[in-house]
C-alpha cells in the first residue's frame, strides 16, 4: 500500500528536518528547583530545620529509603514496573540478620550470608518475571510468602542482637551517619553501571522498546535477572543496617518502606514504563522526600497527616513529570 | 453520482500525495481503485474516511457539498472504511462485537436480544452458521473480516471502502467475501475497492480507477479492458536516478539457503547469495518473502532446511545466535522493533554492536562517539546532534537511523524489509545507494519488499513469492517490470 503518512521532508540538510527537542535534563532541573524550595520554605518557617543534628537526620532517613530506591531503578528502567515485596524482603534481611548476629556469628560472615539469600530470593523472582509473568503479580506473591514465612518462624515475636549488640550501626565517619555513606557509596556505584556499561546500557534499550531490543541480540533475560540481583543487594542492604542500627527487628519491620521507595523513584522521575530515568534522580527523589516530611515533623504534623501531604506531593510531582514527558513525545 | 471528488489535493512536507485528483463513484456500484505502492490509494481512503482533510478540492455525496472531516463527519456522511487490521475485540461474542461503538443501544447487554439482532446481520454477510456467542478469537482471518463488514452495515453505509481486504486470506475465502461485497453492491450501495490483485479486479469491479504519482487517470469500465491495458495504465512511472547502478558480484555463494521451510511458507525454499549480490524477494502481504527473511534473520523458527554461511552452517535458532555471525536485520516496521524512540540517535546506532567499543563490559564513550560518527555521516545524518532523542526525527531519518545502525556491526549479510516504508524519495535514493555501497564492500545483501518498482531498481536477482511459494527466480534483466508486476499480482490468470 501507499503510505505517505510520516513522509516529511529529509531532501535538505537533516539539520533542518530535526526540530530542538526540549532539553533532557529539565525534570532534573524541576526535581531539583522543587528540593529548593521546599528547604527554603524549610528554613523560613523552622528555626530548627537548617541544624547539624537535623541535617543529619534527614540525610539518615533518605538514606535507607534512598538505597533501595536506586537498587530498585534498573529495574523499572528494563520495562518491569516495580517490586511490591520491598517490605517484606528489606524485613528478611534485617531479621536473618539479627537474627545471625544474636546466635554468635561473625558479621562479615553474617553480612554475606544476607546479602547472597537476598540475591537468591531475587534471582528466582527474576526468572519468573524474565520468563514472561507480569512483574507486580511476582513480586507481589513473592512479597506475601515471605513475609508468612518468617512471621511463621518468629511467631510474631521480636528477634534481638541479645550479647552480641553490632555497635557500629549508629556510628558517624567524619561526623556522616554510616547509613548516608553507604547510600552515598551505593548510589555512585549504581548510576556508573547504568550510564558507562554495556548491561545498563542494555537495560536501558530493553525498557526503552523490548522488541527493538529483541532484534538487536540484546538477551532480555540477562538484563531482567541483572535488575533483579542489583535490586536485591539495595535490599540486603538496608535490612542490614536497619538491623545494626537496632539490634532487633520483628516480621512487621519497614512497615511504609514499599510505598515510599515506589514514591521516592517515581517523584526522581523515572518512567514507570521504563527506558527513561537513572538511580541518581531516584536518590534525589528519596532527599526530597525526606526534606518534606522532616519539615512536617518539625511542625507537628500528626502521623496521618503527614502521609496524607506526603501523598499529595508525590501525586502532583508524577502528574507534572507525566505531562512534560508526553508533551515531549507529542511534539515529536 | 454517489461520491464525487474534484480536483481533491494533498500534501505531506515536501511531498504531494494527491494532485487535483477527480473521483467518482454511482449507486450501485464497485469501483476498483488500482496503483503502485506512493500513488495516493492509502491518502484518498484516509482523506474519505475523515482520517486526514484534504489541502484544496471539493467532496460530494448524492449531490451535496459534504466535509468529511473528522471521522465522526465522514461516518454521518454514510463513509464506512473495512481496513486490512481488525478492529474487534478478540475477547468479546461475536454479538457484543456487533453492538460496540453502535449508538442507541440499551446499555443493559441482554444475550437473548444480542444474539437475535447478531443472527440478521451475519445473515446479511454470509455467516448464516455462524454462533453468536462465538468470541472473535476463535474465528477465521475470513470470517473476521465478513464480520468487519457486518459491523459497518449496523452503521446504514452508503459508500464501503475495502483496503485490501482478501490480503491475508487463502482462495476459497476470498470468494466468500467477493460474493458478499457484490450483494453489498446490489443492494444499491456503492463499494470502492482498493487492491494490488487484478484477478479480483475483473470477477468483482464494474470499472477501474488508477492513480499513478498522486495523479488519477479517468474510470474505465472493466468491459473495455483487459490485464494488459490495467497495467499499462499503472506503470509508466519515471525511475530516472533514483537507484544507482547493478554491481557485479563473484559466482562462489556467501550464504546459501536450502530447503527452508517455516510457518508462512508453503513449499520449501532454496535460494543461493553471492559476494556482492542484492537479492530481491517481492510479493504481497504474506506471499512469503518475509517468511524467508524473518527466518533467516533468527526471529522465526523455521521448520526445516539448512543455512551455510560461508560454507559453514548457520544456527537460526535465536537472533542473538544469527547477530553473532554477522547477520543485520532491519525490521518492517521501524516504530514496533526497528528504533529506541525515546533513546539518543547514538545509543540508538550503536545498540547492535556497542559491545565492539567496549572492553570488559565498559563502554568506551569516546570509541563510541568516533565510530557514531562515522557511521553517522556515511548515511548524512547530522553528527552533531546524535545527543537527540530519535522521535523528533523526521520518518526517512528515522529509517536511517534503523537501517544505519548495522553498518557498525560489519554485517557479512544484511537482511532488510520493506527498507523505505514511509519514507520520502531523498532519504530513498540516500538508502538505496548506501545499500549498493555496503554491497560492492563485500556484504551479501536480501531485499524483501512488496514494492515491485524498488525490487527491480535495487535487485541484482529477483524471486517473487506468491501464497507461501517461491514462483521464479530471474536476473534483474531478464525481468521487465511489466512481468514483474503480473507475476507478482495474478498468478492465477497466468497458470
Amino acid at each position: 500500500m501507499s503510505e505517505p503518512s510520516g513522509v516529511e521532508p529529509v531532501g535538505a540538510a537533516p539539520s533542518q528536518s530535526t526540530r530542538r527537542p526540549r532539553a533532557d535534563w529539565l525534570p532534573q532541573a524541576i526535581i531539583a528547583g522543587l528540593a529548593v524550595t521546599a528547604i527554603t520554605v524549610s528554613i523560613i518557617l523552622t528555626p530548627s530545620f537548617l541544624t547539624i543534628d537535623n541535617i543529619r537526620a534527614i540525610l539518615r532517613n533518605a538514606s535507607i529509603v534512598g538505597i533501595v530506591a536506586v537498587a530498585m531503578t534498573p529495574m523499572t528502567l528494563s520495562g518491569n514496573f516495580v517490586s511490591l515485596a520491598i517490605s517484606q524482603s528489606s524485613m528478611l534481611a534485617m531479621v536473618s540478620f539479627v537474627a545471625m548476629i544474636g546466635a554468635g556469628w561473625p558479621q562479615p560472615v553474617a553480612i554475606l550470608i544476607v546479602i547472597l539469600a537476598l540475591i537468591v530470593v531475587g534471582i528466582v523472582q527474576g526468572i519468573i518475571v524474565a520468563t514472561g509473568l507480569n512483574p507486580i503479580i511476582t513480586t507481589l506473591a513473592a512479597g506475601a510468602i515471605i513475609y508468612g514465612v518468617v512471621s511463621e518462624i518468629t511467631g510474631g515475636g521480636i528477634i534481638r542482637a541479645g550479647d552480641n549488640l553490632v555497635s557500629w550501626g549508629s556510628s558517624t565517619l567524619a561526623g556522616i551517619p554510616i547509613q548516608v555513606l553507604v547510600f552515598l557509596f551505593f548510589t555512585i556505584l549504581v548510576t556508573i553501571l547504568m550510564s558507562r556499561t554495556v548491561i545498563g546500557r542494555e537495560t536501558m534499550l530493553v525498557g526503552a522498546n523490548r522488541a527493538t531490543a529483541g532484534i538487536s541480540g540484546i538477551s532480555i533475560f540477562r538484563v531482567t535477572i541483572l535488575a533483579f540481583v542489583i535490586f536485591s543487594v539495595g535490599l540486603a542492604l538496608a535490612g542490614i543496617l536497619n538491623g545494626a542500627a537496632f539490634n532487633q527487628a520483628t516480621a512487621r519491620s519497614f512497615p511504609n518502606l514499599t510505598i515510599d521507595v515506589i514514591a521516592a523513584l517515581l517523584v526522581g522521575g523515572t518512567a514507570i514504563q521504563g527506558g527513561q530515568g537513572s538511580p541518581l534522580r531516584s536518590a534525589g527523589g528519596a532527599l526530597l522526600i525526606a526534606v518534606i516530611s522532616n519539615m512536617m515533623v518539625l511542625n507537628d504534623f500528626s502521623t496521618g497527616g503527614r502521609l496524607a501531604v506526603q501523598g499529595g506531593v508525590v501525586v502532583v510531582i508524577v502528574v507534572l513529570l507525566d505531562q512534560m514527558r508526553r508533551r515531549r513525545m507529542a511534539s515529536s | 453520482m454517489r461520491l464525487g471528488v474534484r480536483r481533491l489535493s494533498k500534501r505531506y512536507g515536501s511531498v504531494q500525495a494527491l494532485d487535483e485528483i477527480d473521483f467518482e463513484l454511482r449507486p450501485g456500484e464497485v469501483m476498483a481503485l488500482l496503483g503502485e505502492n506512493g500513488a495516493g490509494k492509502s491518502t484518498l481512503v484516509k482523506i474519505l474516511s475523515g482520517l486526514v482533510s484534504p489541502d484544496s478540492g471539493e467532496i460530494e455525496i448524492d449531490g451535496s457539498s459534504a466535509t468529511l472531516y473528522p471521522s465522526a463527519r465522514s461516518q454521518a456522511a454514510g463513509v464506512a472504511v473495512v481496513h486490512q487490521e481488525y478492529s474487534s475485540v478478540p475477547t468479546l461474542s461475536v454479538a457484543e462485537n456487533l453492538v460496540l461503538g453502535q449508538k442507541g443501544v440499551s446499555p443493559l447487554w441482554l444475550p437473548g436480544r444480542l444474539n437475535a439482532r447478531a443472527k440478521k446481520l451475519l445473515a446479511a454477510v454470509g455467516l448464516d452458521n455462524l454462533d453468536p456467542r462465538t468470541t472473535v478469537d476463535r474465528l477465521s482471518v475470513a470470517e473476521m473480516q465478513l464480520l468487519e463488514i457486518a459491523r459497518l452495515l449496523v452503521r446504514d453505509a452508503r459508500v464501503l471502502i475495502f483496503d485490501e481486504p482478501t490480503a491475508a486470506l487463502a482462495d476459497r475465502e476470498i470468494e466468500r467475501v467477493l460474493t458478499v461485497i457484490r450483494r453489498l453492491a446490489s443492494e444499491g450501495r456503492s463499494v470502492i475497492y482498493v487492491t494490488h490483485r487484478l484477478p479480483e479486479v475483473f470477477r468483482l469491479a464494474d470499472r477501474v480507477t488508477v492513480f499513478r504519482n498522486g495523479r488519477s487517470l479517468p474510470a474505465k469500465p472493466v468491459s473495455e479492458l483487459d490485464v494488459d491495458a490495467v497495467i499499462t495504465m499503472m506503470l509508466g512511472r519515471e525511475l530516472g536516478t533514483m537507484f544507482p547502478n547493478h554491481g557485479s558480484f563473484e559466482s562462489k555463494p556467501i550464504f546459501q539457503v536450502d530447503g527452508l521451510l517455516a510457518s508462512g511458507l508453503t513449499q520449501s525454499v532454496s535460494l543461493e547469495l553471492r559476494r556482492g549480490e542484492i537479492l530481491g524477494l517481492t510479493g504481497q502481504l504474506g506471499s512469503g518473502a518475509s517468511a524467508v527473511i524473518q527466518s533467516l534473520a533468527g526471529v522465526l523458527m523455521p521448520t526445516a532446511g539448512h543455512v551455510q554461511l560461508d560454507g559453514e552452517e548457520l544456527s537460526l535458532r535465536s537472533r542473538a545466535a544469527t547477530l553473532k555471525r554477522g547477520i543485520a536485520y532491519c525490521t518492517a516496521d521501524r516504530k514496533r522493533d526497528g528504533i529506541f524512540a525515546g533513546r539518543a540517535i547514538r545509543e540508538n546506532l550503536s545498540s547492535p554492536w556497542m559491545r565492539s567499543v567496549s572492553s570488559g563490559g565498559w563502554i568506551s564513550g569516546r570509541r563510541e562517539r568516533r565510530r557514531t560518527k562515522e557511521v553517522a555521516a556515511q548515511f548524512a545524518i547530522d553528527v552533531k546532534r546524535l545527543g537527540i532523542a530519535v522521535s523528533t526525527l523526521s520518518g526517512g531519518n528515522q529509517q536511517k537511523v534503523a537501517v544505519g545502525k548495522w553498518l557498525g556491526a560489519e554485517p557479512r549479510v544484511m537482511l532488510l524489509e520493506e527498507p523505505t516504508r514511509g519514507v520520502d524519495i531523498g532519504a530513498r535514493a540516500e538508502i538505496y545507494q548506501r545499500l549498493r555501497e555496503l554491497c560492492n564492500s563485500g556484504v551479501g545483501i536480501i531485499v524483501a519488499s512488496s514494492d515491485t518498482s524498488e525490487i527491480l531498481g535495487l535487485s541484482d536477482t529477483i524471486a517473487t513469492f506468491y501464497r507461501g511459494q517461491m514462483t521464479r527466480i530471474m536476473a534483474y534483466n531478464e525481468w521487465t517490470e511489466d512481468a514483474l508486476v503480473r507475476e507478482v499480482m495474478h498468478q492465477e490468470s497466468a497458470t
